[in-house]
């Protein structure tokens, strides 16, 4: 699964660190969400996405689609 | 909180279970658990010293302690089942029972830091030929461990029946096995440490 976190986040201007603390999560968990190397469960993304002033299908896309 | 009472929790019934085998001059044991309890809470530990504070334990963690914890349930079960055969085959002759135990328990340690550190750090990091050489060593490391330990045991048991000293376990247990045991652990951890490597090179990037 791919995903835009980076550009949102930066849209937002929010580093890192903010939004791990924002959606509860670990700095180390971000980093590896937006290398694509960890799939979140549908609770995470959608926390993500609320962060991130956006859509799930927006922040996370599907491989193929 | 959760959290936080499990640790109080264990580190209470740690101070107790080392007061009672001080107090029996356990000493080797009263080791193994002090190590054992630095092993398996440096992250917790390393947290509250920094940044005074206990680490959060997100969905990945949680993934991870789990799969880690199978992993050392699934080791410490067959190195039970080892370390009692080879008991009872007299391999340990003048060895005191609790530095076994105590020997036991600090690599059961190791096996839960090295398991953690690899579902959390070096496995996103590897590739998928990485991962199958890994697999493929690991597994080369069992077989050779347990050939050492059965060849031993073999060797024992027939020269006991017959009467002379057997060659063929002996040369397996002490020279061919040990080898590739080496070299499958030399071959992991090189795979190991470039993951581990690349892990913290990439999470130094924000």
């Amino acid at each position: 699964m791919k995903n835009r976190m980076k550009e949102y986040r930066a849209r937002l201007g929010l580093t890192q660190e903010k939004l791990a603390e924002i959606v509860g999560v670990r700095r180390e968990t971000i980093i590896y969400l937006e290398k694509g190397k960890y799939n979140p469960s549908l609770k995470l993304a959608y926390s993500i996405a609320r962060a991130l002033e956006a859509g799930i299908e927006d922040i996370f896309i599907l491989d193929g689609d | 909180m959760k959290t936080r009472c499990t640790l109080i929790a264990y580190a209470i019934i740690s101070v107790l279970g080392l007061m009672m085998l001080l107090s029996r001059e356990n000493v080797y044991v009263v080791l193994a658990l002090i190590i054992g309890f630095l092993l398996l809470g440096h992250r917790e530990l390393w947290s509250l010293i920094r940044y005074r504070r206990l680490p959060i334990i997100d969905e990945r963690v949680k993934d991870n302690l789990t799969s880690a914890m199978r992993l050392t349930g699934v080791f410490f079960f067959i190195a039970s089942i080892v370390l009692i055969l080879m008991m009872r085959f007299n391999v340990f002759k003048d060895t005191p029972t609790a530095l076994i135990i105590s020997g036991q328990l600090v690599i059961v340690g190791i096996v839960y830091v090295v398991g953690y550190h690899y579902y959390d750090r070096v496995r996103p990091n590897l590739g998928e030929r990485a991962t199958r050489w890994l697999k493929m060593c690991l597994i080369t490391a069992g077989l050779s461990l347990s050939t050492i330990a059965l060849a031993i045991v073999l060797h024992n048991l027939v020269s006991a029946w017959f009467g002379f000293e057997e060659a063929f376990f002996f040369i397996l247990g002490l020279l061919v096995a040990p080898a590739v045991l080496a070299a499958s652990l030399l071959g992991s951890l090189v795979i190991y440490i470039k993951g581990l490597g690349a892990s913290f090179r990439g999470v130094e990037q924000v």
